[in-house]
Parts: C-alpha cells; structure tokens; sequence
C-alpha cells in the first residue's frame, strides 16, 4: 500500500505542481535580484557630510490584491487630510504585510485621497507602504551606514511600479537635511507633486512612470532648487505586474555638499501575493 | 563582478520554476510561493559571494525557502484552512483519466490538511525525490526526524485515502 501510495503522491504533487501557471515563474525571473553598489558623488563646496554616509537600494514589493481598473482613482498632487481611520487602517494593513517592514518604526505618512503612503524606519533601514482602495505595496530600502544629509538638502530614492492590473506609479521617498520644511517636486513632463515633510523624511507618489528632475525645498532662508539627472524610465523598465524598479538620487544643487562612499544592497523588482 | 552577476543570473534562470513549484506545494498557496520565492533570492543574492562558492547552491536556496515557509506557517495557517475549506483546485483539462484526476484530488486534499512540517518533507522527498539526507539539510534536522516524520504523514494520508479506495474497489 505504501509503495503504491508514494507512486501516487509523486504523479499527484506533479499534477499539482502543474497548475502554476507557466508564465509565472519567467514572471519571477524577470525581475532585478542583483547585489548593486551605489557611489555618491565626492564631497564639493562644503563637503557636509560624513564619510560613509552612503544608502544602497533594496526593494521588496508586495503587493496585494487584485485591483480596479482605475486603481489611482483619487489621487491628488497635494497632500489630504487623513479621512478618519484612513491613517490606522493603513498601518494595520501595511504592518501584516511580512518583511521589509518587520521591525522598524513608522516615521512619516502622506494621505492623497483614498492612498496613504508611510515610511518605516530605523538608523540604517526604511520601508514604504502604499496603501489605495485595491492594493498594498511594501517596498523596502537597506543602507550600509546611517545616512547623513547636508542642511538644505534632501537625499532621494525614487521607485516605478506597476500594479496587478498594469497601472504605473512612482514613489519618491527620502531623508531630508536639517532646515528643509518643505518639498515639491518638479517632473520631467514639468507637473509638479508636493511632498509630504516630517521628522526628517519626506515621501511622495503619482501615478505614471515620470521621473523626478528637480525640488524645490522650502528653508528658513527662502527656497532653493536641487535637480536631479534621472533618466527617463525604459519602457517595460517599471517590472511586469506587480513589479518595481528603484533607483536612488543624492541630486545637486548650488554650493550643495555631497557624500561619498559606497552602500551594498539589492535592486529587486517587484513580488505579488494575492489576496 | 560581471561574472558574479552572469552566475546570478544562471542561477535564478534555472532554479526559479523549480523553487516555486516546491513552494506552491508547500504553502499551497501561489502567491504565498511568489513571495518566498521572491525572498528566497533577495536572501541569496544578498549572500551571493558566499553562496556561488557552495557546491550546491539550490540546496542553499531551498533551506533558505522552506525555512521562510515554514517559519510562516502559523501566520498563513488560518488563511491555509479557509482555502482548504473552498472551491476545489482547477482542473487540468488535458487530463485523460478522470478517475485518475479523483485519486490525485483527494490526495491532495489530504496532503494539504497536513501540518506543514510533514506536508515539506513529503514535497521535498517526494516531488524533488530528494534522497532523505538532502532533506534533513533542507529542512535543519536530523535523518532521523526526516524518517519519522515522513513516516506519520504518509500513515496519515494512507488513513484519509483508504476508505475512499475501498468505497472505490467496490463492485457497482
């Protein structure tokens, strides 16, 4: 009898095995595993930051649930104020989801109607969560070293997703410099998305695959301008559903200082789960 | 640099169907074995200098797996059951035997009311036909144990399918 059930359950598990789709795993493939380092450019002007203060990428995505086909339905270029629960609901949601958030303390968080963006955090280690309507995504960033950023300055990681049902989304998220209160950001299609600023983070997201070219941050002293020299995002560059590509940016700016030195982490383009 | 990162590359090229397969049988659930498949290689490729170096780097890839899935088990354990307590699993529309299809479907619904633990040794001896050694070190344990615990969880599926196929054997 035994001899005859392991023949079964071998053709039985095969059988099963099986019903993956053959197209997931060529999905999985797709994405960006890749160890990847991340230079800073050498210190210029007032060389402000620490040696070693350098950040390296890794992003893990889940995202959750199947969405609608218009998922980004009430999404704003301002930030809203949190309908009540949204901000609570958000945290449990993103907070059962597994890693990268495990362990590290919500920092800052931006509602845009029905979506809250929040950022968790430790000394070396972040995460975001975008909650919407449809879906959650997680994605999560390592730094080989804690991160120093100059006064006036921001520090950017700048993500592009792409949800369950192929809708495209960008997020921005980083550490701001001592005295920046304020961030509004400035696309390559020139619209522009005001960042939500707080405890030394500021985050924001749009829907759409543009990248960041410049900032304009809010200081005691008046506003100024850092641009950034991203590229635009490749076609198919964004992962295939419920797929992610990251990349971060220190920027410059008139008299800015920079970092230098390296950071070790990981580009991963996306996960999905469903639910 | 560029050959660590083409050896990468080879590796997830060649073991991502296989790992996600096994994880599907495991947690039973595919985008459960999505995301531990998708944690496994972030976990490898953070180790990647280390792990090019083994012998076997799958090996290392599936202990890294099954120990994710079953250190999730308890938190998917209620969403397990209530799928378990759902619609059946899709059937394969080439199949020919119908009767055949009936004895794979209870099996399978037996196997996935197992505890976890058993239900990983059986997928890992049985789907990979992994020589039992292979799968202590997969699931961090003894041979002993392996032994054993596959032992029970064949006894139990032998139990739940034996009056279904003596029902089966008779006569009509």
């Amino acid at each position: 009898m035994t001899d005859q059930l392991e023949m079964d359950l071998r053709e039985a598990m095969q059988a099963r095995a099986a019903q993956v789709p053959a197209d997931a795993a060529e999905r999985l493939t797709r994405h960006d595993y890749h160890p990847r380092t991340r230079r800073l450019r050498p210190p210029v002007a007032i060389g402000a930051v620490a040696t070693g203060a350098a950040a390296g990428a890794a992003a893990v995505v889940i995202s959750l649930g199947a969405g609608a086909s218009n998922a980004f339905a009430g999404w704003s270029p301002t930030p809203t104020p949190p309908a009540p629960g949204q901000l609570a609901g958000a945290q449990t949601s993103c907070e059962q989801s597994q890693s990268p958030i495990a362990g590290l303390s919500l920092q800052l968080s931006d509602t845009r109607g029905p979506f809250t963006f929040s950022i968790y955090a430790n000394s070396t280690e972040s995460a975001t969560c975008i909650k919407g309507p449809s879906f959650t995504a997680v994605s999560g960033n390592m730094s080989s070293y804690p991160v120093n950023v100059p006064a006036g300055h921001i520090l950017m990681d700048s993500s592009h997703a792409t949800d369950r049902t192929g809708g495209t989304y960008s997020l921005a998220e980083g550490r701001t410099g001592a005295d920046v209160t304020g961030v509004t950001l400035t696309l390559d299609d020139g619209s522009t998305v005001q960042a939500t600023v707080g405890n030394g983070w500021f985050v924001a997201w749009w829907p759409g695959l543009h990248v960041v070219k410049s900032a304009e941050l809010a200081t005691s002293s008046g506003t100024t301008t850092q641009t950034f020299d991203n590229p635009p995002v490749p076609p198919g560059r964004a992962g295939s559903r419920g797929g992610m590509s990251s990349s971060s940016s220190m920027g410059s700016s008139g008299g800015g200082g920079t970092g230098t030195g390296t950071g070790t982490g990981f580009s991963f383009q996306g996960s999905s789960n469903s639910q | 640099m560029d050959k660590h990162r083409a050896d990468f590359d080879r590796f997830v090229a060649d073991s991502t169907d296989p790992l996600l397969r096994t994880a599907y049988l495991i947690v039973w659930d595919l985008g459960e074995a999505e995301d531990l498949v998708q944690e496994t290689l972030l976990q490898v490729a953070r180790r990647w200098p280390r792990v090019r170096r083994m012998e076997h780097p799958i090996a290392y890839a599936r202990r890294m797996l099954v120990n994710r899935a079953l250190g999730g088990a308890s938190r998917r354990s209620r969403r397990r059951q209530e799928l378990s307590n759902g619609a059946p699993p899709e059937r394969p529309t080439d199949r020919s035997d119908p009767q055949a299809f009936d004895a794979h479907d209870e099996l399978m619904g037996a196997l996935a009311m197992l505890p976890p633990r058993q239900r990983a040794v059986l997928v890992l001896r049985y789907f990979l036909d992994l020589p039992e050694a292979e799968v202590a070190a997969a699931m961090k344990c003894s041979l002993g144990t392996v032994k054993s615990t596959a032992s029970r969880g064949l006894a139990r599926l032998e139990q739940v399918m034996r009056p279904t196929n003596e029902t089966r054997s008779i006569p009509t």
